[in-house]
C-alpha cells in the first residue's frame, strides 16, 4: 500500500460516501485491522458514528470482520477492495454489452448498493426501465428476473453470506458477531420467486391512488409492501467473475491479432465452455474434447469438422503456447494454458512501455534481454547489432529508470 | 616431420627465441594474438618480444591485423592466414567501422520479404494448415532473396542472414520454428531447418501509454500539492481536450 493508494482510496470513499465513512475508513486502512473502540478512541469520533460507518461500509463490501480468539471483533478494510470502486463503470458497461440494459441496471443498483434482495432489484429496475419507456408502456417483472437468473447462472452476480440458522434450544449467549456463510452449491441458486408485477414511473399519478397525496402514497407501498418472499437472502455483484471475463477478452484478442478471426472465435468458444467449470485462479482450463467443441461453436460459423481440428492443431502449435493439447480422446483434448497466455501478455505490455518511451531500439535489446536473462555489454551490441557507441547510450538510459539492471560477474 | 623440416628451413638463421614466439603465433592459428599475450606466454622482455617481432614482419613470416573488438589492439598470425571474422568483423564491418546503415537495410528487406509472403499465404484463402506453412520462409529462401536483390557489396552468408533474421525476432516482428529436416535438403545445417514468419503484435500499445503520464520525463517527481502536479499538469489538460 503505498501513500498514493491511500490517498485515492480517501478520496474514492469522500466522494461516494462523505466525510465520516471516509474519516473511517482511512483509518482502517491505514493501521490494518481494529477492533471498534480503538477506532473510536484513535479517530475520535463517538461510537455510534463509527458504527453507522462501519455498517456503510460492510454494506458496500468494502469492510470485512472477524471474530478473534479472545471474543473480539476486529474490522479490515483492503486497499485493494476500495480501489476498485474505480472500476465499477467498467463491469456496469460489461453487463451492458452482455445482456443489454436490462443487465445494466441490474449490476449497477447492485455496485451502488451494495447487497440487495432479488424482489428489491427487480422491482427498482423495472421502475426505471419504466421511465425511458414510451407512454403507457411498462416493463415486466418477468422479463427482469429473467435476466437476473441469466447473470446468476453465468456467475456474475452471487449471493451474500447469510447468518446461521439459530436454534431454540441452544444455550451458550450468541457469539458478539455471527460468522456468515453460504454453501457452495447455493451461491448463484436464484429463489423460486413468483414475481408478478410491472415497472412503475414516479411521476405517473395514473393508478389507483389517484388523487392521494404524494407522501402518503408512498407510504402506502411501504405499508403494502410486507416481508418480501426472499428476505435475507441478499445478492451481491461478482467482482472476480468481471475480471475473469477481462481476461477472457484480451487472451481472445490476442488470438485475435497473432492468428485470425475464426482461430479468436474457437478460444473464445473453449474459454466460454470453461467459464463456470474452471477456478479463475486456475494454471489451465478443463480439457475439452474437439467434439465438444464443435458442438458449441456459435451457431453462425460455418466451419466443417476437419478445418476444425486443423485450427486447433495449429493453435496447440502456435509458439505462443496458449492452447495445448492434453489428450487424443473425443478427436483430440485441448486446454487453454491460462497462466501461460497471462505471462505473454504481462509481457508483451512491457515491451509495449519500453518500446514507446524508449524507441524501437532499446525495445529490441529490452527484448533481447528478455529472452537471454543475462548479456555482456559487447554481446548485446553483437546480437542486436547496433554500434557499441548507441547500444551503450540505450542501455544507459533504460539502466537510470530502473528498466534493466547491472550485475557484477567475477571474470574466472 | 614435413612441415616441421619446412619450417626448419624458414628458420635457418633465426635463434631459438624467435622459433618460440614464431610457435605461439602459429597456435594462435586465426584468431591472432597479442603481443602482451606473446609476452606472457614466452617470458620473454617486452624489448625482446619487439626486436623478434619486427623481424618476423621483415621476413613475411607474420603480419599484423587491427581487430575490431579495440580499435588499438593488433593480433600477430601467420603470414598467409584469412583472419577469423571475430577479428575483422565479418560482412557487417568495413575497415572497423560498423556498417548500421546497411544492417538496417537489410533488416528492413527481409521484413518486407517475410511481410508479403504471410500477406499472400492469408489471401490465398486456402486452409489453415496450407496457410500456415506457405507463410513460412526458411532462412536459405530469405538468403537467396536477399543475394538476388543484389544490395550487398560483400558476399553474405546464410548465417549471416540468420543474424539479421534474429534482430528482427528481438523486434518482436517475426517468429521462428526448427524444423527436423532431412539431410541433404536445401538449406538444412545438422538436420534442422529455421523457418521464419512474419507476425503481428498481440496487443495494442498498452493504456499506460497512452495517457500523458506514461511519457511523461518528470514521471518521478510529480505529485499531489507539489509543484509537479496532476492538478497543473499542461499536458494533462491537453489531452483531456481532445
Amino acid at each position: 500500500m503505498t501513500q498514493a493508494e491511500i490517498k485515492l482510496c480517501s478520496l474514492l470513499l469522500q466522494e461516494h460516501f462523505g466525510e465520516i465513512v471516509e474519516k473511517i475508513g482511512t483509518h482502517l486502512i491505514k493501521t490494518g485491522s481494529q477492533p471498534l473502540r480503538v477506532i473510536a478512541n484513535d479517530t475520535g469520533m463517538s461510537l455510534d458514528q463509527v458504527k453507522k460507518a462501519l455498517c456503510v461500509l460492510i454494506q458496500h463490501n468494502l469492510v470485512t470482520y472477524q471474530l478473534q480468539k479472545r471474543g473480539f471483533v476486529e474490522y479490515e478494510a483492503p486497499c485493494s477492495r476500495v480501489l476498485r470502486i474505480l472500476r465499477y463503470p467498467r463491469y456496469i458497461y460489461t453487463a451492458k454489452t452482455l445482456y443489454s440494459d436490462m443487465g445494466e441496471l441490474i449490476v449497477e443498483e447492485l455496485l451502488l448498493n451494495g447487497k440487495m434482495t432479488m424482489s428489491a432489484v427487480v422491482r427498482k429496475v423495472a421502475d426505471r426501465l419504466t421511465e425511458t419507456m414510451e407512454d403507457g408502456k411498462t416493463m415486466d417483472y418477468g422479463e427482469v428476473s429473467n435476466t437476473f437468473m441469466r447473470l446468476a447462472d453465468t456467475h456474475f452476480i452471487q449471493r451474500c453470506p447469510m447468518a446461521p440458522e439459530t436454534t431454540e434450544t441452544s444455550d451458550a449467549p450468541p457469539p458478539p458477531a455471527p460468522t456468515l456463510a453460504v454453501n457452495e452449491k447455493d451461491m448463484y441458486v436464484v429463489p423460486n420467486l413468483n414475481l408478478i408485477g410491472k415497472g412503475k414511473r414516479r411521476r405517473s399519478f395514473d393508478d389507483e391512488d389517484n388523487g392521494e397525496h404524494k407522501a402518503k402514497r408512498q407510504k402506502q407501498d411501504a405499508d403494502s409492501q410486507e416481508s418480501p418472499p426472499d428476505d435475507g437472502i441478499y445478492w451481491q455483484a461478482n467482482i472476480d467473475r468481471f475480471h475473469q471475463h477481462f481476461r477472457d477478452q484480451a487472451i481472445v484478442s490476442a488470438v485475435a491479432n497473432r492468428m485470425d478471426q475464426t482461430s479468436s472465435e474457437i478460444v473464445r468458444t473453449m474459454l466460454r465452455m470453461s467459464e463456470i467449470t474452471t477456478s479463475s485462479t486456475a494454471p489451465y482450463t478443463q480439457p475439452l474434447s474437439s467434439n465438444e467443441i464443435f458442438r458449441s461453436l456459435p451457431a453462425g460459423y460455418n466451419i466443417v469438422k476437419q478445418i476444425l481440428d486443423q485450427y486447433l492443431t495449429l493453435l496447440a502449435d502456435d509458439p505462443l503456447e496458449f492452447v495445448g493439447k492434453s489428450g487424443d480422446s473425443g478427436g483430440g483434448m485441448y486446454v487453454i494454458n491460462l497462466h501461460k497466455a497471462l505471462a505473454t501478455l504481462a509481457t508483451a505490455t512491457l515491451e509495449s512501455v519500453v518500446q514507446e518511451r524508449f524507441g524501437s531500439r532499446c525495445a529490441r535489446i529490452f527484448r533481447l534481454l528478455l529472452r537471454k536473462k543475462h548479456l555482456e555489454q559487447k554481446q548485446v551490441e553483437d546480437f542486436a547489432m547496433i554500434p557499441a557507441k548507441e547500444a551503450k547510450d540505450m542501455l544507459y538510459k533504460m539502466l537510470s529508470e530502473n528498466f534493466v539492471s547491472l550485475q557484477d560477474r567475477r571474470q574466472r | 616431420r614435413i612441415k616441421e623440416s619446412q619450417n626448419a628451413g624458414k628458420m635457418k638463421g633465426s635463434d631459438n627465441q624467435e622459433k618460440l614466439v614464431y610457435q605461439i603465433i602459429e597456435d594462435a592459428a586465426n584468431k591472432g594474438i597479442w603481443s602482451r599475450d606473446i609476452r606472457y606466454k614466452s617470458n620473454l622482455p617486452l624489448t625482446e618480444i619487439n626486436k623478434i617481432l619486427k623481424n618476423l614482419e621483415s621476413k613475411k613470416l607474420i603480419k599484423a591485423v587491427k581487430s575490431v573488438a579495440a580499435s588499438k589492439k593488433k593480433v600477430y598470425m601467420l603470414y598467409n592466414l584469412q583472419p577469423d571474422r571475430s577479428v575483422t568483423g565479418g560482412a557487417w564491418y568495413s575497415d572497423q567501422d560498423f556498417e548500421s546503415e546497411f544492417v538496417e537495410v537489410l533488416n528492413q528487406q527481409c521484413c518486407k520479404f517475410l511481410q508479403t509472403k504471410a500477406e499472400a499465404a492469408r489471401d490465398s484463402k486456402q486452409n489453415p494448415m496450407i496457410q500456415r506453412n506457405s507463410s513460412f520462409a526458411s532462412s536459405h529462401e530469405v538468403w537467396k532473396y536477399i543475394c538476388e536483390l543484389g544490395i550487398s557489396k560483400v558476399e553474405l552468408s546464410m548465417e549471416d542472414i540468420e543474424t539479421i533474421l534474429n534482430t528482427l525476432i528481438y523486434d518482436g516482428k517475426v517468429e521462428m520454428t526448427i524444423i527436423a529436416a532431412k539431410e541433404g535438403t536445401v538449406g538444412s545445417v545438422d538436420g534442422h531447418m529455421k523457418l521464419y514468419r512474419a507476425v503481428n503484435p498481440i496487443i495494442q500499445p498498452t493504456g499506460l501509454i497512452r495517457t500523458p503520464c506514461g511519457l511523461c520525463p518528470v514521471f518521478d517527481d510529480c505529485h499531489e500539492g507539489g509543484e509537479i502536479s496532476p492538478s497543473n499538469c499542461i499536458y494533462m489538460v491537453e489531452w483531456l481536450e481532445f
